[in-house]
């Protein structure tokens, strides 16, 4: 349904804010693109949504090419933008009614579709009202609304979180997983919260300065790190200590150190063995054991932590 | 919040181009509905014509002891500033969509981009048809007289659409080009105003320095503005001022090319500009 071939973004001014990325999702699949703010996760949907010009490469939605046929691209997908993107002088239908008329979904049909998905979305009592009196979380949920009245099938949720309260947040992702789990659309969803990937996201692409530097389900991202790995505060040099560890075989190439903090991801070493060896080395004042997170697979990706770069 | 039910659906390369431009009667209601959204907007515009066709037209007749000719010339010159204005603010409504409205839902629909300039200009076109016809009624009801005949209004409708259709076209291109409000409305005065003075609004241009006069013939609105004088006052002498030539319909038909180019090449550009910045 999307199909991505070594698409680049160089903004005037020489910033390659994306350096040629490749990636597929197919029909019905939730796709997460993860990675800090200035990771390049706007500038795909951006490029993808035909609202950035490519630089160069090709994306395909539904076999429709975005630069060479971008009407029918746009035809067959819907975005919610990170920002507020709504005419608040308007009312919360006039919105809705608007998507609906260029998307070309007929009048009576348009109808229909708001008030049913006005009322899934808890909008009913709200769609007359002018949108600027609307609050963030009754905005966002109208601005998926608006998305949906088009019926696409591609949808794009650039941050659709951000800024909501725990509860409207949670009813939103519930919406999203319905899409997905009923109606098989298509959707591509960035976020920097892992977990709403984990609990969305078939696959995850995680982007790192215009790259994906690692592409899998989530649980094939934790795999990489084993079942499970020992987390320790090194007393001296940490970079020392995990040299120390690496001679031992406690610790292979994917270990990491963060500040005082070392991740040793545990391959072929029992975690009672890796920690009978540091506390014999004497290397560490704090220690203890945990199963592998998505932060961990960025942070060994990228040296930072998904939570600070974002 | 409950389940909702979103279906599948695949739209024809062939409906797409056939209904093209079925979406630009969507996007001048939007836009309209934006626009005049309250009565106070849709009538504090009106004050600008009222007040120069009811008071400032007669006064200047009385402290410059023209005779009543002087307000019919007036009148006109009025349109002159009203056009420029009307179109000059009705941009600022395109930075207002970039920065706090949907422009972005706009540029990721299926409609081509030109639609959206060429929407906000319809509008921007119709509430200064408004305006011009309120100016004119009011100035006719004031006594002041016009001298109209079929071919004449014509002529005057003419005029004064393309050069509306130029301007707006200016003010799209400024939009485009200039990122905050105050920015745009700084340019204002020059753009919109600057040449009222030197483009025979108030008095002939040959009543200028030879320089400016000649510069003058340069200006839109110059030709405009001779051009709605011979429409509705039968007057000449704007556009024998501008032309020196003997035959009066060959000098009004090369003032309207001038208007006519200056409204298609704004347009073109305005759309290029618009579409360029709106993708990066």
């Amino acid at each position: 349904m999307i199909e991505v071939r070594n698409l680049r973004k160089v903004y005037p001014g020489g910033t390659e804010a994306v350096r040629g990325i490749d990636f597929e999702v197919e029909t019905g699949e939730v796709f997460g693109l993860l990675g800090p703010n200035g990771a390049g996760k706007s500038t795909t949907i951006g490029m993808l949504t035909t609202t950035v010009a490519p630089t160069s490469g090709t994306a395909m939605l539904a076999g429709f090419d975005v630069t060479r046929q971008p009407l029918a691209a746009r035809a067959v997908s819907s975005v919610v933008f990170q920002d507020a993107v709504v005419d608040r002088s308007l009312s919360g239908r006039r919105n809705l009614e608007l998507h609906a008329r260029l998307w070309r979904v007929d009048g009576r049909e348009a109808a229909a579709r708001i008030d049913e998905i006005a009322a899934g979305l808890g909008l009913s009592r709200l769609v007359e009202r002018e949108v600027g009196t609307f609050s963030g979380g009754e905005r966002r949920r109208l601005e998926l609304a608006r998305a949906l009245v088009s019926r696409p099938r591609v949808l794009f949720l650039d941050e659709p979180t951000v800024g909501l309260d725990p509860r409207i947040r949670a009813e939103l992702l519930d919406v999203i997983a319905d899409l997905r789990a009923r109606f098989e659309t298509t959707i591509l969803v960035t976020t920097h919260y892992l977990d709403e990937a984990e609990r969305l996201c078939d696959r995850i692409a995680v982007m790192h300065a215009g790259r994906i530097v690692a592409l899998d389900t989530p649980d094939g991202l934790r795999a990489e790190l084993g079942p499970e790995l020992v987390e320790m505060r090194a007393r001296g040099n940490p970079t020392a200590a995990l040299d120390v560890l690496r001679a031992r075989g406690v610790a292979g190439d994917d270990a990491f150190a963060l500040g005082a903090t070392l991740t040793i991801p545990l391959h072929g070493v029992g975690a009672s063995a890796a920690i009978s060896v540091i506390s014999e080395l004497d290397l560490a004042s704090a220690i203890s054991t945990r199963e592998p997170t998505l932060d961990d697979i960025y942070l060994q990706l990228t040296g930072d932590r998904l939570a600070e770069a974002a | 919040m409950s389940a909702i039910s979103p279906a599948l659906h695949a739209p024809t390369a062939l409906s797409l181009r056939a209904g093209m431009l079925d979406p630009l009667g969507t996007l001048a209601r939007r836009r309209f509905q934006l626009t005049v959204r309250t009565p106070r907007e849709l009538v504090v515009p009106l004050l600008t014509p009222i007040m120069f066709a009811l008071v400032i037209a007669p006064a200047l007749r009385v402290a410059l002891h023209t005779a009543a000719s002087y307000e019919s010339f007036v009148a006109i010159g009025t349109a002159g500033l009203l056009i420029p204005l009307n179109t000059m603010f009705a941009g600022i409504g395109v930075i207002v969509d970039r920065h706090e409205g949907a422009q972005r839902e706009l540029l990721a629909a299926p409609v081509p981009r030109a639609l959206l300039v060429v929407g906000n200009l319809l509008v921007a076109f119709a509430v200064t048809a408004l305006q011009l016809a309120v100016l004119i009624g009011v100035a006719v009801a004031r006594g002041i007289h016009f001298d109209a005949t079929a071919s004449g209004i014509a002529w005057f409708v003419a005029a004064a659409g393309l050069f509306t259709i130029g301007m707006y076209g200016i003010a799209e291109i400024l939009a485009s080009r200039v990122p905050k409000q105050e920015e745009y409305i700084a340019r204002v005065p020059a753009i919109a105003i600057l040449p009222w003075f030197l483009a025979g609004s108030l008095f002939p241009i040959s009543a200028l320095p030879v320089f400016l006069t000649w510069a003058a013939k340069f200006l839109p609105l110059t030709h405009g503005l001779a051009l709605m004088r011979y429409g509705l006052l039968g007057d000449a002498s704007g556009l024998h001022n501008i032309w020196g030539m003997s035959s009066t319909t060959g000098m009004a038909s090369l003032s309207l090319a001038v208007v006519g180019v200056f409204a298609l090449a704004l347009t073109v550009v305005a759309i290029r500009v618009f579409t360029r910045s709106a993708v990066n």
